[in-house]
């Protein structure tokens, strides 16, 4: 994988340093490739994202390249896959590119999607990566979210969320069973915070919610004071306004690296090459950071999310062998724990 | 229905024609190739589902290795039962309540003299509009026990009592009050169609109106209202939006719930989720075929050839009281979500400290309507999802008619199996089905996936139970008498249908084209695997909405979307108040 990973960046930086001169065109892609991109106009894609995130990122993309339209299919997680799936099996796979969380699904589909890599490889951690095919356009990072209207001791750690003071359903989890981004927060608790942080946090009582969205609504209208979000939920609605605060802890950020790739049955894979550039390049990811509240997995990350200190806060990428091992164990025993009927 | 018999007499130059002796056969295998087509194909892939691990379009009918294994899992998992038991709790509970009020109802403003009956009527329809989902969202932000703005209103009343939507009986009650215009609908049609003159011949031999109400009225309606009964409970199992909105936070699981969870998990677990609706599908075999025991062997044509004039009981001063209850009724069930919903839509967060922040104007602004008109989806979904709703209540209308013609007006052989196939969708979940309608069509020659067609279709199939049982209460209650004079005066078949079956049971054929658009306009499970950047309908930008944790925008866009079906139900009550002048001036 490395050694792909290696080859494909030699290749980018020659194309790059072939190109020169145009600064913004070696960073996405060669003239060629740009052109064909633009002779093709247009490229299907598939998302798990939310809606509206991914069409920010469309139109951000649309500003530097006005020529090409990106059409948009979105479906929840596991749904999007039997999709795709059963599609690919039929010859009828609309998606150029994909773009999913959960690495593991994906990794069993990489079949499915075309050698690529972006012209900036080398600056992304490896550790982020699943396959030499799939690179993270999307990294999100768990951040812990209060209603500043109604929280006057607001937690500052991970640590906290075991304090008595909150007790009484003040604070909202998402269910460990419900993704790929909920189960690597319930293992860094596990891992990091220690074996016993389920029970302690269970003990206080818990408000159980099936997905991040409608807890950080529920948040915001003050159902539950306190809750571990996925940063870039909460991000907007605090950015428009809402009695709504999200902190970093300094135990460390758990982050899921999305994997996003570029099918082989694509029917614009220049179009689609282009656009899985300009995501991933330093513009896409800074885009993302600054606008959408996502983290980035590249190495020396072109900016950070408001209250981010680098020098305190760590990253925590799974263990991606430990991620598919311990998951349904250790699942059933969160739901123990928190006394959640799956 | 003497202006009817006269239309009935045979043209002059019109040709009696043979005895259908080929044409019954094929007409019915034709039915039969279509129902194979639309039901039975997908649900194959369903049992081919729950039967096995695999996905027969990825793996291939060979990897097929049937066993029973998920059916065992699943009748043995404890938390099955729970929501199993749950679920019946729940839509028992909700069908109770629908039935008490939509039958109430259709009393009211068919059989009183109560005031301002119209425009009761076309409110009382308003719940069966919103979709499930927005339901649950509303009745979240009303009777949530910690902010709902119902105990915002009690709290600064200095009232103690405090409401609590998230539980058990929230959902009886929300599925009670949404779900009642089903039976107002079957039982309304049925007795404005019904002959009075019993109901006379009670009075006059001197029963209280409450007794002839009670032995002759709901009696003799009695297929309309087990038929609508039975629809409400079977729908409400099969509805994901309220108890995901209202139990979720109680942790209250239902079937729907339980099967979006597989079917959403990682990796998503659909066979077990088939085994689960195939479990759902055999609780409503057992009650189809309860219902069907109990009617069979009975008449129930109250609609005869004897002219007849709607009767409507004099109230006298009573009918201030059975309107006040109509009011009480729209107020809990339009205008509290209404409202839920436009604060809901309008106010920037909705987070309301106590009841004077809800006067705060400051906070209101049309922000979410201006984001939700940016998105350049917003439009296609609207345009798609009209087009797909007509499509569907056309196509779905027709073949509808054609069913519930065959199997209930006529003694070819072979319409036992085609009522029952036309029953068999009523109890796949949405989501499960959606999932068959894949697998069964996608693979099919010619270019029917990525259509809209595909869409429509799969509609059609899936709510087909809901359309014919509709239209099968009107055709019962026509008496076969007068398609008989229709028949002697020369009449073909089909003369006879255009001019006697057609005309009688329009308001029957409208209201059930009206139910295929809403329901169509509403679907969600089986659009979600079906449809693509070209055909998005609204129903999927509403969960895209929803998903993103966007009340405001959720809000918003079901404010949108009920517009959009509230004028659409002013045109067809246009529509059937039409047929029923025509009906009127016939009698």
């Amino acid at each position: 994988m490395q050694r792909r990973t290696m080859t494909a960046t030699a290749i980018g930086l020659a194309l790059g340093l072939a190109a020169l001169p145009a600064m913004a065109q070696n960073e996405f892609g060669s003239k060629e490739l740009i052109a064909a991109a633009e002779k093709e106009g247009a490229l299907t894609y598939y998302t798990a994202n939310f809606a509206e995130t991914e069409q920010e990122v469309i139109k951000e993309f649309n500003k530097r390249f006005p020529k090409i339209k990106v059409s948009m299919v979105r479906a929840p997680g596991g749904q999007l896959i039997t999709r795709i799936k059963t599609e690919a099996a039929a010859g009828k796979l609309g998606a150029d590119v994909v773009n999913h969380s959960d690495r593991g699904l994906m990794l069993e589909l990489a079949d499915l999607f075309q050698d690529y890599a972006p012209p900036n490889a080398a600056d992304y951690r490896p550790d982020a990566l699943v396959s030499p095919k799939l690179w993270p356009g999307v990294t999100l990072g768990w951040a812990i979210a209060y209603n500043t209207a109604l929280v006057k001791n607001a937690p500052k750690t991970w640590m906290d969320l075991t304090k008595p003071e909150y007790k009484n359903k003040m604070i909202g989890q998402v269910v460990a069973p419900s993704g790929g981004t909920t189960w690597t927060r319930s293992m860094f608790e596990r891992q990091v915070l220690g074996e016993d942080y389920w029970k302690k946090q269970a003990e206080l009582g818990i408000a159980m919610y099936p997905s991040g969205a409608p807890l950080s609504d529920a948040l915001v209208r003050g159902e539950v004071t306190i809750a571990p979000l996925l940063y870039n939920i909460i991000y907007t609605k605090i950015v428009e306004g809402a009695p709504a605060e999200a902190i970093f802890a300094p135990e460390g950020v758990p982050i899921i690296p999305y994997a996003d790739g570029i099918t082989k049955t694509a029917k614009s894979p220049n179009a689609a090459k282009l656009f899985m550039n300009w995501r991933l390049s330093k513009e896409g990811q800074a885009f993302q950071i600054a606008k959408l509240g996502n983290i980035t997995s590249l190495k020396d990350p072109p900016a950070f999310p408001k209250g981010w200190d680098p020098k305190v806060i760590k990253v925590w990428v799974p263990n991606f062998e430990q991620f598919e091992k311990l998951r349904a164990p250790w699942v059933e025993e969160w739901n123990k724990t928190y006394g959640y009927r799956q | 229905m003497t202006a009817t018999s006269v239309e009935a007499l045979p043209a002059v130059n019109e040709v009696q024609r043979p005895p259908r002796r080929l044409a019954a056969p094929l007409w019915v295998a034709a039915l039969l190739l279509l129902l194979t087509f639309l039901v039975i194909y997908p649900l194959l892939m369903l049992v081919f589902g729950a039967l096995s691990d695999s996905n027969p379009i990825v793996d291939g009918f060979g990897a097929f290795k049937p066993s029973a294994k998920h059916f065992l899992e699943v009748l043995a998992n404890p938390n099955v039962h729970l929501a199993f038991f749950n679920a019946l709790a729940a839509c028992g509970g909700g069908t109770i309540l629908a039935v008490v009020i939509g039958l109430a109802f259709s009393w009211i403003v068919v059989r009183t003299n109560t005031p301002f009956k119209g425009f009761i009527a076309g409110a009382s329809m308003i719940p069966l509009f919103v979709p499930p989902l927005v339901a649950g969202v509303a009745w979240g932000i009303l009777g949530s026990p910690k902010t709902g703005l119902l105990n915002t209103a009690l709290k600064w009343m200095n009232i103690d009592f405090r409401f609590d939507f998230y539980s058990m009986s929230g959902l009886i009650i929300v599925f009670g009050i949404y779900y009642a215009p089903y039976v107002y609908m079957f039982t309304a049609s049925a007795l404005k169609n019904m002959d009075p003159s019993l109901e006379e011949a009670s009075e006059v031999a001197g029963a209280s109106a409450f007794t002839t109400i009670f032995t002759i009225t709901f009696p003799l309606i009695a297929p309309a209202i087990l038929a609508g009964s039975l629809l409400s409970f079977v729908v409400m199992l099969g509805i994901y939006g309220v108890p995901a909105a209202l139990g979720a936070p109680a942790n209250i699981n239902v079937l729907t719930t339980y099967i979006f969870k597989l079917t959403a998990w990682s990796p998503p677990l659909y066979n077990t989720a088939a085994a689960v609706a195939i479990l759902l599908m055999a609780v409503t075999a057992i009650l189809v075929w309860a219902q069907q025991r109990l009617l069979s062997g009975r008449s129930f044509a109250t609609v005869a050839g004897k002219a007849f004039r709607p009767r409507s009981l004099n109230l006298g001063k009573w009918r201030w009281f059975t309107f006040g209850l109509a009011l009480t009724y729209l107020f809990v069930v339009v205008v509290l979500p209404t409202l839920a919903l436009i604060i809901a839509a309008f106010r920037k967060f909705l987070f309301i400290k106590d009841f004077d922040a809800l006067f705060d104007m400051k906070q209101y602004s049309w922000v979410h309507f201006n984001s939700v008109f940016d998105n350049p989806l917003t439009m296609l979904s609207i345009w798609n999802t009209l087009k797909v709703g007509a499509l569907t209540a056309v196509v779905g209308g027709a073949l509808a008619f054609a069913i519930g013609y065959t199997v209930n007006r006529t003694n070819v052989a072979g319409r036992k199996s085609i009522d029952m196939l036309a029953t068999l969708p009523i109890a796949i979940p949405g989501l499960v089905v959606g999932v068959a309608y894949l697998w069964a069509w996608i693979g099919l020659p010619g270019g029917l996936y990525g259509t809209l067609w595909i869409l429509a279709l799969a509609f059609v199939a899936r709510f087909m139970p809901d359309t014919v049982k509709a239209l099968s209460t009107s055709f019962m209650q026509i008496h076969k008498e007068l398609e008989e004079a229709a028949w002697i005066c020369g009449r073909g078949l089909l003369g006879t249908i255009r001019t006697i079956v057609l005309p009688l049971a329009r308001p029957g054929v409208v209201a059930s084209m009206t139910l295929l658009f809403v329901l169509a306009v509403r679907e969600l499970g089986s659009s979600l695997f079906l449809y693509t950047s070209d055909t998005t309908v609204m129903a999927v930008l509403l969960l895209d909405y929803y998903e993103g944790g966007n009340v405001g925008k959720t809000a918003a866009f079901s404010l949108v979307q009920t517009l959009i079906l509230a004028v659409l139900l002013g045109f067809t009550t246009w529509l059937s108040r039409d047929a029923a002048q025509g009906s009127a001036r016939v009698g």
